[in-house]
């Protein structure tokens, strides 16, 4: 019975083949541009999905007022051509490209503005993404197709910094406020969803890819390529052996290890880019609630500046990019990273200097103690907590690293792993004295700034305690006062100098360690495709920006050389080349059908051996059992 | 993996004295309520489990939004009902599509039956594979142990169950997907179906067949061990028997006493195992999953883990019971069908 039902099996298979041979001659086919990344989306729908991987899609599906250059970040044209400020710094008026349309023919016009506006205005639930853009504006008006008029209570630079993905009325509309909790906004099939930016999601599979098609409506012109799709991989060296074989162009979110086993490789540049995520050592500064009541049982030396000091001073932070990051990154300074040059600051006045650590420790009356571990003034031996993410690899490293870093000054950690949502909760409620962590930086610095607003610490509410966006505690009158002053300065070289003082005074007083800012590891088939653009230029990550830069502008290959179009001609002298670019046309002709078809011949060549070993095998062993 | 262990759970009572008619129907109908019972305690012990989780709901959700203190102790206000009137709720329908995963702001229902299929068609495939190769092997060393057969196949399978999982999968997916000493890269690296390939045509069966080759290969390796030595040793114990001597001195050659009477009563062990395995076939397979990135259960268990996503967990957690009480049921009776002694 076992062997008939294995014949059957092979049966089956051999028939089936020959049949999928046959849709082999397609139309012209399309340029299909592919990113692999580690993680699904958690929705398509702009006012649901929080996930990075989420907002790039958003991004290449509905263009945004402006955007973030790709030079330095700062604010640029995109639906509006361009805007004005009146004199009190209230009324913004923006003006729209001319002749924009949807993907599927309806015009773009300051009515699909004002909509999208309104409806976070009035909403609930459209708040909860966007809802820090539309806080300060009383009201949107267009007074004609391509003039949007909008008031705010105060003047604010965010107004030039409007991330808010502009939506169709016309499809928008039927979904109301309840529906759009639970709306999904997936592509039925074989239709797409209607958009702006310049791809337009076409089909989705969860936990397996997002396919977008070109726009041809796209205000900037239609991208190079056909289609777009992101495929998810769910381990990073499935990851880098996909690009290695050439089933996606481009791979994102790479591990250090894997990055290096790319590199050198033929056909695939490497690419370290910078990236705007600093990781951070961080002190309890005092925990207490918004209204400064006193929480947790944080040690009271982490709020003495000069033990903050002392530590800064004991790590080595170009170790730890050495080490932990493998060298992919740069030793930290600000809250604020580099990449944003118009805004960060490097004061650097607190290198590696144990010396001058222990020199501060003993100035400010914490003596050393017998077993090695110095004694505060109030005779508490310095003993400290200290938190890492047991999630993460990087964390729990540097955890170490720390340990013995303050351990050469006379301070003993006692590293604590805890996965991140109870560190979450655990800082919240202040009981803790150190933690490593790390934060991404928007271009606009308003919301980093406010992590360390007295405000935004913890609050009550029903007698439980609950985190707010302050981890450090971080509570000062002057830097409260800069706060509100850049908040309401619409002038970006005014605002620079304010966000760089509040960066002297985090710097300063030692509100965190900036222990290193990480790369973005990237890398892609150069043998493929061209064009890509960082952010900044040149240095930047390539994908993941503010903008969509290189899903715009990347190409082909064979378009920009034109020296091997002809896959049919004879094999020429130059292998290696040649053989580059055969892979290149089968892969991207959706010829992976030629591998399908050979891989399931051999699978059935397989079972049929099977079959045949299985038969001859028994048909000897009646013959034995004959004799 | 462990279900090595498990087979005795499936074992025949030990023969009782004969009973009256009707029997049957009993036997049955307490091992139906018994499963009921099991799963009712279940149902309850979830709701409670789930709630006895450390961890504020509504700080990880709210997490990485721009939300302020006010909204979000709104949404806090909309889901701080009284336990009791949430456990109503929860035993109305256990599987409320009203329930939104707070990881994929989607119902929970619908995310677990966008992931269930693909999980059921590897595992499923795996597990049929893996109990008729098994199967085979396992005759055919059991019923000459020590045979060159015997050893070699022994070897084989012990060796490929001990492979951990994920070692083995990413050998297959290096040599086989990517192509190395010379073997070209015949298979996908990873996924269940090529981007835009319509898995409604016969194209797209191929296309999910050709993606399925190496995380099944992997898999059916892996579980080979649990049938073929189940398999063996039941009919190495069978061989011993005084019956098949009988069935010899009758002149049947050896072919048949094999087939007609050693085999048919050496399967009983292996036919719960394969059973109780079908129960597990839910649950999915996380590391394998993970290496060939195929989106099933395992995985979607995991990502809700990381979360901790309580609304799925506490769905994904549910199905699993239920999977594994009905295949241990399915088991039971069947073993009610096939083996007469139980029925005594």
């Amino acid at each position: 019975m076992i062997r008939r039902m294995i014949a059957s099996v092979a049966a089956a298979t051999i028939v089936a083949v020959p049949a999928a041979a046959v849709p082999q001659a397609q139309a012209a086919d399309p340029v299909v541009f592919t990113v692999g990344m580690l993680a699904d989306v958690d929705s398509l729908n702009p006012f649901t999905g929080i996930l990075a991987e989420s907002y790039e899609i958003f991004q290449l599906q509905y263009a945004t007022l402006m955007s973030a250059s790709s030079a330095d970040f700062t604010p640029t044209p995109a639906l509006a051509e361009s805007w004005e400020v009146s004199a009190d710094g209230k009324t913004w008026t923006y003006t729209l490209q001319p002749d924009l349309l949807w993907s599927d023919g309806v015009p773009l016009t300051a009515n699909d503005v004002v909509y999208t506006f309104q409806r976070i205005l009035d909403g609930r639930y459209e708040q909860r993404n966007f809802g820090n853009y539309v806080r300060n504006i009383t009201s949107v008006t267009a007074t004609d197709d391509r003039t949007v008029v909008m008031t705010t209570k105060e003047p604010s630079p965010i107004m030039e910094r409007l991330a808010v993905y502009i939506l169709p009325e016309h499809v928008w509309s039927s979904i109301d406020g309840k529906a759009v909790k639970s709306f999904a906004n997936e592509p039925a099939e074989g239709e797409i969803t209607v958009g702006s930016g310049p791809f337009l999601v076409v089909e989705r599979r969860t936990g397996q890819f997002i396919r977008m098609v070109a726009n041809d409506n796209y205000f900037k012109g239609r991208p190079n390529v056909d289609e777009l799709v992101f495929r998810i991989y769910n381990n990073p060296d499935a990851l880098g052996q996909a690009l290695v074989k050439g089933e996606i162009d481009f791979a994102s979110g790479l591990t250090a290890d894997v990055f290096s086993t790319l590199e050198g490789q033929e056909g695939i540049t490497t690419y370290a880019g910078d990236y705007s995520g600093f990781n951070e050592l961080a002190f309890n500064l005092g925990a207490a609630t918004s209204d400064g009541k006193a929480i947790g049982d944080g040690n009271p030396h982490m709020q003495d500046q000069r033990v903050r000091l002392a530590i800064s001073h004991a790590i080595d932070r170009q170790q730890l990019v050495d080490k932990i990051l493998d060298g992919y990154g740069t030793p930290g300074s600000t809250v604020i990273p580099p990449l944003y040059s118009t805004l960060h600051i490097d004061p650097g006045t607190q290198g590696y200097d144990p010396a001058l650590s222990n020199q501060i420790l003993d100035d400010a009356g914490y003596a050393m103690g017998p077993d090695g571990v110095r004694v505060g003034p109030d005779g508490v031996p310095m003993r400290y907590r200290l938190f890492v993410r047991s999630d993460s690899d990087s964390s729990v490293k540097s955890g170490e690293y720390f340990k013995s870093y303050l351990a050469a000054i006379g301070i003993e950690a006692e590293i604590k792993p805890v996965d991140e949502n109870a560190l979450f909760e655990i800082i919240g409620r202040g009981e803790f004295d150190m933690f490593e962590w790390g934060w991404v930086v928007e271009p606009d610095p308003d919301y980093q700034l406010s992590t360390f607003t007295c405000a935004k610490r913890s609050y009550e509410d029903g007698g439980e305690i609950y985190a707010d966006l302050s981890d450090s505690f971080f509570c000062d009158e002057a830097y409260d006062e800069l706060y509100a002053k850049q908040a309401v300065t619409t002038d970006q070289a005014a605002r620079a100098d304010i966000v760089k003082q509040m960066q002297q005074i985090l710097y300063d007083d030692v509100a965190y360690v900036v222990t290193f800012y990480y790369d973005n590891l990237e890398a892609y088939r150069s043998d493929r495709f061209t064009g890509f653009v960082g952010q900044p230029e040149g240095t930047g990550s390539l994908t993941f920006q503010y903008g969509t830069y290189t899903y715009e502008n990347v190409a082909p290959i064979s378009d920009e050389g034109g020296t091997t179009d002809e896959p049919t001609a004879a094999p020429s002298p130059g292998a290696t080349d040649e053989a580059g670019n055969e892979t290149a046309a089968e892969e991207t002709s959706g010829g992976s059908n030629t591998g399908l078809i050979i891989g399931l011949v051999i699978a059935a060549l397989v079972i049929v051996g099977l079959v045949i070993v299985l038969v001859r095998m028994r048909s000897k062993s009646q013959e034995g059992d004959k004799e | 993996m462990s279900l090595l262990q498990e087979v005795a759970v499936g074992e025949p009572d030990p023969i009782r004295p004969r009973r009256g008619t009707g029997s049957t129907a009993r036997i049955i109908g307490s091992k139906v309520l018994r499963a009921v019972v099991t799963l009712a305690f279940v149902v309850v012990f979830n709701f409670f489990l789930f709630r006895l989780l450390p961890g504020d709901p509504i700080g990880l959700y709210t997490r990485g939004r721009n939300m302020d203190a006010e909204q979000i102790a709104a949404l806090r206000e909309e889901l701080n009902r009284p336990i009791w009137e949430q456990f109503l709720t929860y035993v109305r329908n256990p599987f409320d599509p009203g329930i939104d995963s707070t990881r994929f702001s989607q119902p929970v229902w619908e995310l677990i039956g966008e992931r269930i299929w693909p999980t059921l068609l590897l595992l499923g495939t795996a597990i049929v594979l893996a109990s008729i190769i098994g199967i085979w092997i396992g005759i055919r060393a059991g019923w000459k142990p020590g045979s060159r057969f015997d050893k070699i196949s022994t070897g084989t399978t012990l060796t490929l169950y001990s492979m951990p999982e994920f070692w083995l999968g990413m050998m297959l997916l290096i040599v086989f997907g990517v192509g190395a000493f010379g073997i070209p890269g015949l298979f996908p690296v990873g996924g269940i179906v090529s981007p835009g390939v319509d898995t409604g045509s016969p194209e797209g069966w191929l296309n999910v067949l050709w993606h399925m080759v190496l995380p099944c290969t992997t898999l059916t390796l892996i579980y080979l061990a649990d049938y073929s030595l189940v398999m063996r040793a039941s009919l190495v114990d069978e061989r011993r028997q005084e019956y098949l001597m009988l069935a010899r001195a009758k002149g049947l050659r050896d072919v048949m006493v094999r087939k007609r009477h050693a085999v048919p009563n050496a399967l009983l062990p292996t036919i719960t195992l394969i059973f109780l395995s079908l129960g597990f076939v839910v649950t999915g397979a996380i590391t394998v999953e993970t290496v060939f990135s195929w989106p099933g259960l395992g995985l979607l268990t995991y990502e809700a883990l990381r979360g901790p996503d309580i609304p799925l967990l506490q769905a994904i957690f549910l199905l699993f019971s239920i999977a594994v009480i009905g295949a241990n049921l399915i088991a039971e009776l069947l073993y009610v069908v096939i083996d007469p002694r139980v029925r005594q």
